[in-house]
């Protein structure tokens, strides 16, 4: 059989149907699908990556209509980069939960397995689809998804956590249909090449209102600031693999969905200006405020917005160094925010009130998770030698090979707050001694080796960062390169009528 | 394999190792770690050629690895203090837990200062330099929640001054194309007319780690509380490390600034003087009125700095090579001093003065070090100490038309010989109480390298000209030309000089015949009793009674010195750091943890956009 | 050969000198303050009967063993020091050897013989000693500054960190630098009179009180040595001045035995009348506290300093 894109979609879609039935035989299918989903993720994503690689574009076309008038789908360098990054993620957090939620009673566990599985689906999808209409629905089913993952726990503040969500998010579908109404109306196309050719005849009056639109749409899924209310409540009150799944992935389809509209769809001044300042506020304001924050899960979160913050400034600056730090950025933020999001849960699992203070000294009974999540921190504060070191000092070479000398003082000034509230947890981690913990909840084996795997990718990304460059500045050339795209889905693939 | 990446290499393979043979046997953790650093210091003194470069590639940035004549200065500091410091510490630390947890960051932070030795590239530069801070930080807080404030306060203060630093990195990268060090200064990086901010952020960034102010505040706490085998090292070595760094960057600005006496060099260096004179004033008479001996010598090391940044601020030949001089000899006798501290805190449990006092009998090899330590740390002929500070006095009285700085330099060092004997006082002379009774001599493995420390002190003290050599090649390499040195005479740039061989000699005559003479005249009558046998006006003191003066000891100069004691950086950085703290409480409370005001949020954000919309984005 | 026999000769001179000159003038201040107090008082050369007592003495206690090296530091440096300041200028029978070791030598050299006597006193666990110490050190801490700030003007006024070169030049110009820089000579003799620790700088050794301050355990030879290094030391500081300000003594063309004698003549004039500066200044003022005494050289004679060495700048 040979694999094709859209095996990225089908597959999990059968097995979500599949599930309920198979688990008639036995009840750990349940838990077991969803892994075997992911593990083929993973290998669809090798295969396509080494193809992509030699051809640059695999572009497949639904049901057999051509572009522009189908539904196709694209894998470039840069799409398919971050699908293979949120497949093996996907993977990870699956191998991470395997178990976790042992003590839970199956008939949840049945749509939890699910649930997730669709919300990574919906996550790939809206990266590899070449159709913007396509990219709303996908968009749909990982917002509906991670508002049911949410509200998971049957509580009062899951349920709250939950409602938020669903709230902002509601905002966030309405925005982007609008802005895809508007823009039908205007280019009477829904297929992003074809939208991205002819987007030079639309008045900018209109441009600029559906860029907005856009903008605040993905911007609620990308965490910008002030539309990210909902992430640091929907990130804390999520089961933990949820919150690494939010942070490693959803946010990463929310930024894929902006980048591609504003560097792909439009070409308009000042967007790029537009996110260096929204990515500076974003991050100022959300790293200023996880320093204060008693819950760990919370402060992650914050982090976690800050984190994006500079993922969209970098971005912004918008040279080739730029945006492969960009996608760096992404790349560290993902595995090392899900790290810390999936050892801070397990520390979190075994505090009585979900604080910071409730997990002092707990690194005796803990060894290898406090380690772990001490090795996140220093990676996701810049330290070398670890990976988080190498994907901000390119940023900061972009923005000093645009003598942005005060963004780089800012986001450095930034990082020493980054600091403060990380060293802090891992001092009182390791250091605090006033308090006995009895009853400690020991990660299972498999959580141990996902979270392994991520903490040894860090390390060795770290020493040698060459390993992933090539991907990244392959993904960033094509990114910057839109004639090329337009021409490859239009032109090249279009058979000659 | 390159000898460079097998040196690293070794570095981090012991830092593991140590770390699992902890596991296995603790005692064997210690002697890992001395094996490991003498392995390296064999291979960097037999192997390494000076001046072969080594090219290679990393995440696209191209690096150099790299010793030369400046650099081997640090490589002979760092490596001979770290193999003394590393066997010191086996018997230091021989029952404390987690040594698998000190050692590999040990070695770490050993292997961040080699790393950075070898570094010719700014990339690499950086990432020996965080290596070293945070291992060090780790070692900081290795005491638990009692050192948790002090190492968060390091870190953050080192986070500020590295950050300074990749700032400065990157602009390099973005003006001038490049990240190798020379080819920066060749491009002209530190020309000082534009871009002027780069050597200034590299010197922020460098003088945090040499503990000046306004940037010391760190430096008292994380040198007292941690173990004092690696804060001889931290002292002695880690700090010169920011000396490296300013010593480069300052030589760069004042031998490629497009005039040497342009204004604003000038000013650089008056800034700097000046800051480093009142570092060593603060630090000084704050050292004075500390009861515990660490944070004496925590206080004093940031004086000393404060010496050796004032003599780089001068940029004169014989400045620049009493700053060099003066880190090394700091480095052996702080090395030793804290050694000494150490060798007191495990035999005895504590450092405080206000405990301990007498141990010149229990500890006469201690005493013997952290008298010739303190001779040298005084200035006070003839040892090390006291070639380095002539020469400083020599340079800012012959050359830098900086007059009242060495007024300042020279209340500074007077005030020094208050807490240096404060010290000697505080814990080796006095009155010898019941509690010391039991009190032995510390271990020959910690006795050896203390003493070696204190015989090269003395060694220096007659032939300086053996570290004048390193140094003089190091400041060719500096850009300094001619630079004369001899072997035990010291010259100023007027003529006069100061012949360490003669001053010895002749020290030493008059001592021998003096001391014979006198010891065989005393030797029959004198009685040597104990001393609670002293004349106290008749009345004789009961067995119980205390008559040790250990508390406010410098008391009468605390109140004439009261307004010098009034500011305190702690303070206004603590102030600073609320002030930011009640910033963050604030933004905070933007996430309102309400629905509705998100939801408020993201409408009035849309409707912001749209208003502006025609501003914000054009064709 | 011939001239390290002259040169051990002359140290031996050299140190004789200052011995006996130290001792006599402590003998005759002791004498002049006792009239000056309406009291008899004892004969001068009382201070050599006194030192002659204390070595003939058949025990002598120690503390221990810097107890014991104290006293022999204390004459090693003044015999050090001695011997590298000039005692006549250019005169081939004081084997002055300042060409081997400046101003910023001596400076700290002195300090050396303060240690030692501290670190004796320290071991010897009388509370009173440490007192005096710790006064000692702060004292030393406030004249400090205002000697030093007087030196640096000497020294940047004539471009020379030598003794021998300061009078040298002195002496060729026939103008004394105390008034070529009066300052900084007014900056200097204000620290003398802390250098000397006559009333009312003199909480140090509290001389009124019994047994107190650095010596109070020191008897017999040990105290003696010690009084014989005071001494030395106090023809040393004396000397010094004389060289550095009130133009030197002795005529470096002129060695015969005569001019010899005429110079040590001078030297002798004037090192007492300087002498009598601190003495004088002791008898008629009470005893400061040592707060006091800091601010005290820390106030007019720092102020003189620092324009001394505006002076010396702008001269």
């Amino acid at each position: 059989m040979v694999i094709t894109p859209i095996h990225y979609i089908v597959v999990p879609l059968i097995a979500a149907f599949a599930i309920p039935l198979l688990s008639k035989i036995h009840k750990e299918l349940f838990r077991i699908v969803p892994g075997i989903v992911m593990f083929y993720n993973i290998i669809i994503s090798f295969v396509l990556m080494k193809e992509v690689n030699e051809v640059g574009y695999i572009s497949e076309i639904i049901a057999g209509w051509e572009a522009p008038w189908g539904i196709n789908l694209m894998i470039t360098p840069f799409s398919g980069f971050l699908a293979s990054l949120i497949s093996v993620l996907g993977f990870l957090i699956w191998l991470y939960q395997y178990r976790f939620k042992k003590v839970i009673d199956v008939d949840e566990i049945k749509s939890y397995g699910i649930l997730q599985m669709m919300m990574i689906t919906g996550a790939i999808g809206i990266i590899i689809t070449g159709d913007i209409f396509n990219l709303f629905v996908f968009m749909e089913i990982v917002a509906i998804t991670a508002v049911s993952l949410t509200s998971f726990y049957r509580g009062r503040d899951g349920a709250e956590a939950g409602f938020k969500y669903l709230l902002i998010g509601g905002f966030a579908s309405a925005l982007i249909l609008l802005a895809i109404l508007i823009l039908y109306t205007q280019v009477g196309t829904l297929n992003m090449a074809e939208i991205a050719e002819k987007m030079h005849t639309i008045p900018l009056g209109i441009k600029s209102t559906i860029l907005i639109l856009f903008i605040v749409g993905f911007g609620i899924e990308a965490e910008m600031f002030p539309l990210n209310g909902w992430a640091p409540d929907a990130y804390s009150q999520a089961p933990g693999p949820t919150s690494a799944a939010f942070a490693g992935i959803v946010v990463k389809a929310g930024i894929y969905g902006l980048i591609r509209v504003i560097y792909t769809l439009f070409d308009i001044e000042g967007a790029f200006d537009f996110l260096i300042i929204a990515g500076l506020v974003t991050m100022i304001i959300a790293e200023f405020s996880a320093v204060k924050q008693k819950n760990l899960k919370r402060m992650l979160a914050y982090s976690s917005i800050g984190q994006m913050g500079l993922v969209l400034i970098a971005f912004g600056i918008g040279t080739k160094t730029a945006v492969f730090a960009a996608l760096f950025l992404m790349f560290n933020h993902a595995i090392i925010k899900s790290l810390l999001f999936m050892t801070g849960s397990i520390l979190m699992y075994n505090s009585k009130d979900k604080t910071i203070s409730s997990i002092h000294g707990i690194a005796k009974n803990l060894p290898f998770v406090s380690i772990m999540f001490a090795i996140g921190a220093f990676a996701i504060v810049g330290l070398p030698p670890f990976s988080g070191f190498w994907s901000k000092l390119y940023v900061l070479t972009a923005a000093a090979d645009k003598e942005m000398i005060m963004l780089i003082i800012a986001i450095l000034g930034v990082s020493i707050v980054e600091i403060v509230y990380y060293f802090r947890v891992v001092n009182k981690l390791y250091f605090a001694t006033d308090i006995e913990h009895l009853d400690i909840f020991k990660p299972s084996n498999n959580s141990l080796i996902a979270m392994g795997i991520l903490t040894i990718t860090i390390i060795v990304i770290g020493f040698y960062p060459d390993l992933i460059t090539g991907y990244l500045h392959n993904a960033a050339d094509i990114l910057l390169d839109r004639s090329s795209y337009i021409d490859f889905v239009l032109k090249a693939n279009v058979p000659i009528q | 394999m390159n000898i460079f990446f097998l040196i690293i290499l070794i570095f981090f393979s012991g830092a593991i190792l140590s770390f699992i043979i902890n596991r296995i046997a603790p005692k064997f953790s210690g002697i890992t770690t001395f094996v490991t650093i003498a392995v390296v210091s064999f291979l960097f003194f037999t192997q390494v050629e000076i001046n072969s470069i080594t090219q290679f590639s990393l995440g696209g940035i191209q690096m150099q690895f790299g010793v030369n004549n400046y650099t081997y200065i640090f490589a002979i500091l760092v490596l001979g203090l770290s193999l003394l410091a590393s066997l010191f510490s086996i018997k230091y630390m021989q029952d404390n837990d987690r040594l698998g947890y000190f050692y590999s960051n040990f070695i770490l932070s050993i292997a961040g200062m080699v790393g950075i030795i070898f570094s010719r590239d700014f990339i690499s530069f950086f990432i020996f330099w965080e290596i070293m801070t945070w291992s060090s930080y780790l070692i900081v807080i290795y005491d638990g929640a009692r050192s948790s404030r002090s190492g968060l306060k390091y870190m953050i203060f080192s986070a500020i001054g590295a950050y300074a630093m990749l700032t400065a990195i990157v602009s390099i990268k973005g003006s001038y194309g490049t990240f190798i060090i020379s080819e920066a200064i060749e491009n002209g990086a530190f020309n000082f007319t534009d871009h002027i901010y780069i050597p200034i952020m590299l010197l922020v960034g460098f003088a945090v780690k040499a503990a000046l102010m306004p940037l010391h505040v760190w430096a008292p706490n994380a040198y007292s509380k941690s173990p004092m085998s690696f804060t001889a090292i931290f002292s002695g070595a880690m700090s010169k490390m920011g000396i490296l760094g300013m010593g480069l960057v300052l030589a760069s600005v004042y031998s490629h600034s497009t005039d040497e006496n342009a204004f604003n060099v000038l000013i650089l260096r008056q800034i700097l003087g000046w800051l480093g004179g009142i570092t060593a004033v603060m630090a000084t008479i704050y050292a004075l009125i500390q009861t515990d001996a660490k944070k004496l010598l925590a206080y004093s090391s940031v004086a000393q700095l404060g010496y050796i940044i004032v003599g780089l601020s001068t940029g004169t030949k014989l400045g620049v090579m009493a700053a060099l001089f003066l880190a090394i000899i700091h480095a052996v006798f702080k090395g030793a001093l804290f050694m000494v501290a150490g060798a007191v805190e495990r035999q005895v449990g504590t450092t405080d003065m206000t405990k301990i006092s007498g141990l010149i009998r229990k500890m006469p090899f201690t005493f013997f070090t952290a008298l010739v330590s303190i001779i040298a740390l005084a200035g006070i002929p003839p040892l090390g100490g006291f070639v380095g500070k002539w020469m400083l006095y020599e340079a800012l009285i012959t050359e830098s038309n900086n007059y009242f700085l060495v007024i300042v330099i020279f209340f500074s060092s007077t005030a020094a010989f208050m807490y240096s004997y404060r010290f000697l006082f505080g814990l080796f002379l006095g009155q010898e109480e019941k509690e010391i009774e039991h009190v032995k001599e510390a271990p020959v493995t910690m006795i050896i390298p203390m003493v070696i420390l204190a015989l090269i002190l003395i060694v220096t003290g007659v032939y300086p000209g053996i570290l004048f050599e390193p140094i003089a090649q190091g400041m060719q390499y500096l850009g300094y030309s001619d630079v004369n040195w001899d072997m035990s005479v010291l010259v100023n740039v007027w003529g006069e000089e100061s012949n360490m061989a003669y001053i010895n000699l002749t020290i030493g005559v008059v001592f021998v015949v003096i001391f014979i003479f006198l010891t065989l005249k005393n030797l029959k009558g004198t009685r040597y009793v104990g001393t609670k046998d002293i004349s106290t006006s008749g009345e004789i003191p009961t067995e119980n009674e205390n008559l040790t003066f250990q508390l406010d000891f410098f008391k009468p100069f605390q109140r004439a010195a009261a307004p010098l004691y009034k500011r305190s950086m702690d303070k206004i950085w603590n102030d600073l750091g609320n002030a930011l703290e009640a910033i963050f409480d604030f933004t905070r409370r933007i996430y309102t943890g309400n629905g509705q005001t998100y939801a408020l949020f993201v409408i009035i954000f849309l409707v912001i956009l749209l208003i502006f919309k025609n501003t914000l984005f054009t064709n | 050969m011939e001239d390290l026999g002259l040169k051990i000769f002359g140290a031996i001179l050299t140190t004789i000198l200052g011995f006996t000159v130290g001792m006599t003038y402590g003998g005759i201040v002791r004498k002049l303050t006792a009239r000056v107090q309406n009291r008899y008082g004892p004969p001068f050369y009382q201070n050599f009967l006194d030192l002659l007592k204390l070595q003939v003495k058949k025990t002598n206690i120690a503390h221990g063993f810097m107890g014991h090296m104290a006293p022999v530091w204390i004459i090693i440096a003044a015999v050090t020091v001695l011997l590298f300041i000039p005692i006549l200028n250019g005169n081939l029978w004081f084997p002055n050897m300042s060409f081997h070791g400046d101003l910023i030598f001596l400076l700290y050299m002195m300090v050396f013989g303060s240690l030692g006597m501290a670190l004796g006193a320290g071991q010897s666990g009388n509370p009173n000693s440490a007192i005096g110490v710790s006064r000692g050190l702060s004292q030393m801490v406030g004249f400090e500054i205002p000697f030093v700030l007087s030196l640096v003007a000497l020294m940047i006024q004539y471009e020379t960190t030598s003794v021998q070169e300061l009078t040298q030049i002195q002496h060729e110009t026939g103008v004394w630098n105390a008034i070529s820089n009066p300052f900084a000579f007014l900056a200097a003799l204000f620290a003398s009179l802390g250098m000397f620790r006559y009333s009312p700088f003199d909480i140090v050794g509290a001389p009124a009180e019994l047994a107190s301050g650095p010596v109070s355990e020191f008897g017999g030879k040990y105290l003696g040595t010690m009084m014989s290094g005071g001494a030395i030391f106090a023809f040393i500081k004396l000397t010094l001045y004389v060289h550095l300000f009130l133009g030197g003594a002795g005529n470096p063309d002129n060695t015969g035995i005569i001019a010899t004698l005429l110079g040590l003549g001078v030297l002798l004039i004037k090192t007492f009348t300087l002498y009598m500066v601190p003495v004088f200044y002791g008898w008629i003022n009470p005893r400061y506290r040592t707060e006091q005494a800091i601010q005290y050289f820390w106030r007019w004679p720092t102020a003189l300093g620092i324009i001394g060495v505006i002076w010396a700048v702008y001269s």
